[in-house]
């Protein structure tokens, strides 16, 4: 009994686990529904009030309104957060793969090109479409043909071609992070809820935009050409004023507000039911102080912090009518790019008052470079802009010494460094950078301006929302009845064992969505296929251990001795078939993208959970039931 | 219930029998592949493919009648799902040039229609778009929710409240979409997807695929080559080859034969080869693992004896092992819906031919070398 019980701790243990997982996602389920029908009735009275609106943006409108309600409040967050993900394919949205092009990042790069380099370049990119291999390889092979030193083009003269070689490649892999760079920030900018944007090989980038169906937008968004600017931050004499203008006047007008009551109401309502009284005696007498807290009480800064859940409902404030007659025209409001954590976990966006106007634009970026300060080894960033760039920026510089100076990449700030003094070179270094990585974050950029990233969209799948409901009742379907079939069959052909198998693959199946919820990862159409595969081949087990205890009972031996033999030995047969197969399912892993990934996921979770099932869950059951003298039945 | 508790078959000596009947299922397969040809999906071809879902059942040559019509040149059309669904396919990726100026006129057309007589400018025209400006932001609103309601893409120059630009893409799916829209007013649809693949992903992916194939079948090689000996990891590998090529030949043979199952080959097709390798080796590993125990048990007897021996007694393990994993498939072939079909199929054909091969095939082989090399495999 005492050996059993430790396995038994594990089982229930396990299961428990999972089940806590899980929890989540049904939470998020129900918020779904919940909110779905919340906004259902909102849908309805659109409808009936603007008959003339088009159906599609009063959809967009709804889904949009439905994905700020699940993301904006607390609970239903935490529970989105932790939910096992649905994928492309089951939810609808859009795939795609873009590529660096490296043709175009060459001619950028070349230094005094030529006819005959040009000419040499299309060629390069047209051979380049139909082999592997690298435009640069391609390219360089092609001047050697000719005779001509890649130094001709790039580098200096001293180096050998070698060398340049692996610094385009390096410059072509340096393009690829700074393009997901400015992609990741403009995804975030366009609000898809939880975006994947993934490097892929050494030039590609797979991106995932859930439920967008507006391609033509997105697209552009991803493509379109980068938008660094240096913009001066307000001194507080400036700003803090106008807040508190902004504050009086939004005070003001929610009060009004409140009185003749909106839609939004209901949803308002639910967020801030939870803070104490006095605080929200705050909000309400000071709305905006209330969600953009000054970092500095007393004033000397005038940046604001802002909840990352917050962010929504200030931007809707600043773009009230009456708000916006108060905030000079030459003045706008900016976030930081990432968000700091404060005490208690929850993300802060740091909210900056700029000029709207640029002082420059990062065209006059030449390179820019992280590194460590060699006398006080704290990281920094120098950047050189050229010659035009570098009069303006001493003139920005000398005016304006002791203010900062915002380095703002599509309309998001990256970095607001003070400035020191003049810089009549245009040969800046920006210190008091926290670490390397954001070092080198700032590198990529300040970059961003200076040498765009050129890519190309090679690939593009999109998912209508309706196939995607489709699929997962189908998928669904045949959980259910692949489940039923087997259990069914297993109960018919070995009686009680059967059912304990049975038993055994309800456990399997809730292991491996316990796994997946664990592990935050993506189930697919064919990861579903997956978990109904599974559910046959994780029955293999006991159907081998079985088979094995029926002979081993033949041969006359006790209850007792057939179930240990029967066991111990289909062990080595049990293990050498499963290892094969997830073998395969690795090679599978790295073969596939999105949806086969899911599916070899699911493939490999099932083999480690079924294993455990039958090896350990099964074989407590028989121990148990030898125990206490139960007559073993295996049909 | 037992089936198949005392099998005595001498599987072995009927070995002549099963070589010529896989040899003729290859061979004909393999004439298939050769003569017809493997039809490849979008995925390894490239190419652009829309799946449109109507409200009521279509008639799939009015269809392909529509379609022949908008200048696309060779579109393949086929049914998807059910009788309401079709998949319309073109291995181009941007509308060719030539039609260009009669989407343009369409897309003015519309404009027109939405508001007759209103001010617009073309800013900006490439080969996969066309970018309009008018005169203020309410108008460009407008038109921008008019073209996408029309089956196009579109999308406002900038997000600002003061934008007066829409770009419109000119892609091949919103062609399609637009023309279906106009022609087939009493039955609406909706686009279920739409893929476009680049031609050069389409050419790495099918190099991915055989490298992936040949690296599992090599893995395993190795694998069963420590865990038994080379003849039998050999001869279980060779089976398994044996397995996908009559896979791939059924695929041949049987594609465009039978109504509602879309078998090209896919990515996911791609995926049940390789779990086919992974899995279809079990009934192998089953088999061998009790010659290897015959083996060590009856050190005298002769190999081909053992092995009779050992096929018997795993038969019924061998069988309902395959079995619990067909009841799966088949569920999945009819539920999976159109997404899984292709996938099921290869799966399905593959375990059934993954097990008469690891009995008929693989252990033949590890006799066929023992006989010929007159070698003693011990354990």
């Amino acid at each position: 009994m005492k050996e059993i019980r430790f396995r038994l701790f594990l089982v229930l243990g396990a299961i428990a686990l999972s089940v806590y997982l899980l929890i989540p996602t049904y939470k998020d389920y129900l918020n779904n529904k919940k909110v779905t029908q919340q906004l259902s009735f909102l849908e309805d009275s659109l409808k009936k009030s603007n008959p003339n609106l088009p159906a599609i943006q009063i959809k967009e409108f709804i889904n949009n309104k439905r994905d700020s309600i699940l993301s904006n409040n607390p609970d239903y967050r935490a529970a989105r957060e932790k939910r096992v993900k649905l994928g492309l394919d089951l939810q609808g949205g859009m795939y795609l793969v873009m590529e660096v092009n490296t043709a175009k990042l060459l001619e950028k790069l070349a230094k005094d090109p030529d006819d005959q380099f040009n000419q040499i370049l299309k060629e390069a990119e047209n051979e380049s479409r139909l082999s592997n291999e690298n435009v640069v390889s391609i390219l360089a092979r092609k001047l050697k043909e000719k005779g001509i030193r890649l130094s001709r083009y790039f580098g200096t003269i001293r180096e050998d071609d070698d060398k340049i070689i692996s610094r385009l490649l390096e410059q072509e892999a340096d393009a690829v992070t700074r393009a997901i760079e400015i992609i990741r920030n403009r995804v975030d900018q366009y609000g898809v809820s939880e975006p994947n944007i993934q490097k892929q090989g050494s030039r590609r980038i797979v991106i995932e935009l859930p439920g967008i169906a507006r391609e033509e937008e997105a697209k552009r968004l991803l493509q379109g050409r980068a938008l660094l600017e240096f913009k001066l931050v307000k001194d507080p004499e400036f700003a803090i004023p106008i807040m508190k203008r902004i504050d009086e006047v939004l005070a003001a007008s929610l009060k009004g507000d409140s009185l003749t009551g909106d839609t939004t109401k209901t949803v308002k309502a639910d967020t801030s039911k939870q803070q104490n009284l006095t605080e929200e005696q705050f909000a309400k007498e000071h709305p905006f102080f209330a969600i953009a807290r000054l970092i500095d009480p007393q004033g000397r800064i005038p940046d604001a912090f802002v909840k990352e859940s917050d962010r929504q409902k200030l931007n809707a404030y600043l773009e009230r009518p009456e708000v916006k007659k108060v905030i000079p025209d030459n003045v706008e409001f900016l976030y930081d790019a990432k968000p700091e954590s404060g005490p208690d976990g929850v993300k802060y966006y740091r909210l900056y008052m700029l000029n709207k106007t640029p002082e420059l634009t990062g065209g006059v970026i030449i390179d820019a470079k992280s590194n460590i300060d060699p006398t006080t080894s704290a990281p920094i960033v120098t950047m050189q802009m050229n010659s035009e760039g570098a009069r303006e920026w001493a003139r920005i510089t000398g005016s304006n010494i002791g203010k900062r100076c915002a380095i703002v990449l599509d309309g998001v700030v990256y970095s607001a460094p003070v400035i020191q003094s003049k810089i009549p070179s245009g040969n800046s270094q920006i210190s008091g950078i926290p670490n390397l990585d954001e070092a080198k974050l700032l590198e990529i950029v300040l970059k961003a301006g200076a040498l765009p990233a050129p890519v190309d969209i090679i690939e593009q799948r999109s998912v209508g929302p309706s196939l995607g409901q489709d699929s997962i009742k189908q998928g669904s379907n045949s959980v259910l009845f692949g489940y039923l079939l087997v259990a069914l069959f297993m109960a018919f052909y070995y009686k009680k064992a059967g059912t304990i198998a049975d038993f055994g693959l309800i456990v399997t199946v809730l292991l491996i969505l316990g796994v997946l919820a664990g592990f935050q990862a993506t189930l697919t159409l064919p990861g579903i296929a997956g978990i109904v595969l599974t559910m046959g081949m994780a029955v293999d087990a006991n159907v081998i251990i079985y088979e094995r205890i029926r002979e081993e009972l033949k041969t006359g031996k006790t209850d007792r001795a057939a179930v240990d033999a029967g066991f111990k030995n289909s062990l080595s047969a049990i293990l050498d078939s499963n290892i094969t197969t997830f073998f395969t399912g690795i090679i599978l892993y790295q073969f596939g993208s999105g949806p086969i990934q899911g599916f070899a996921l699911t493939l490999m979770i099932g083999i480690l959970t079924s294993l455990f099932s039958a090896l350990v869950l099964v074989r407590i059951i028989f121990d148990y039931m030898v125990s206490k003298g139960y007559k073993i039945n295996v049909g | 219930m037992r089936l198949f508790e005392n099998l005595n078959i001498n599987f072995m000596s009927k070995r002549t029998t099963f070589y010529v009947v896989s040899s003729i299922i290859l061979l004909i397969g393999l004439l298939n592949i050769l003569i017809r040809g493997l039809q490849f999906g979008i995925d390894f071809k490239g190419g652009t493919e829309v799946a449109i879902q109507f409200e009521k059942p279509i008639n799939i040559a009015e269809i392909r009648r529509e379609v022949d019509k908008i200048g696309l040149g060779n579109v393949e059309v086929k049914t998807f799902g059910g009788s309401t669904g079709i998949l319309l396919r073109t291995e181009m990726q941007e509308i060719p040039s030539n039609v260009i100026p009669k989407v343009k006129s369409k897309i003015e057309a519309i404009i027109e229609n939405t508001l007759p007589g209103i001010e617009k400018k073309v800013i900006d025209s490439t080969s996969s778009s066309i970018t309009y400006n008018f005169s203020d932001p309410q108008t460009a609103e407008v038109i921008n929710n008019r073209l996408f309601e029309a089956g196009f893409q579109t999308a406002k120059v900038s997000e600002e409240p003061t934008n007066t630009g829409v770009v419109v893409r000119l892609g091949i799916a919103d062609w399609i979409k637009e023309n279906f829209s106009e022609k087939f007013v009493n039955n609406p649809f909706n686009v279920l997807k739409e893929d476009k693949v680049g031609p050069k992903v389409g050419k790495e992916l099918k190099t991915d695929a055989i490298i992936a194939v040949m690296l599992s079948l090599i893995v395993i090689l190795i694998y069963l080559g420590f865990r038994f000996k080379f003849a039998f990891a050999l001869g279980a590998v060779i089976a398994l080859f044996h397995d996908i090529l009559i896979t791939l030949g059924l695929f041949a043979i049987l594609y465009g034969v039978i109504p509602g199952l879309n078998l090209e080959i896919t990515v996911s097709v791609v995926a049940a080869f390789l779990t086919l390798v992974g899995y279809s080796i079990n009934d192998t590993v089953i088999v061998f693992d009790r010659v290897r125990e015959q083996m060590k048990l009856h050190k005298s007897l002769p190999l081909e004896e053992n092995m009779n021996h050992a096929i018997n007694r795993t038969m019924s393990r061998t069988l309902i092992t395959v079995f619990t994993t067909l009841l799966t498939i088949i569920v999945l072939l009819i539920f999976g819906g159109e997404v899984l079909r292709g996938f099921a199929f290869a799966l399905f054909i593959g375990m059934i031919t993954g097990t008469y091969s690891s009995i008929f095939i693989a252990s033949a082989f590890v006799l066929e070398v023992a006989n010929r090399t007159k070698t003693k495999i011990e354990f």
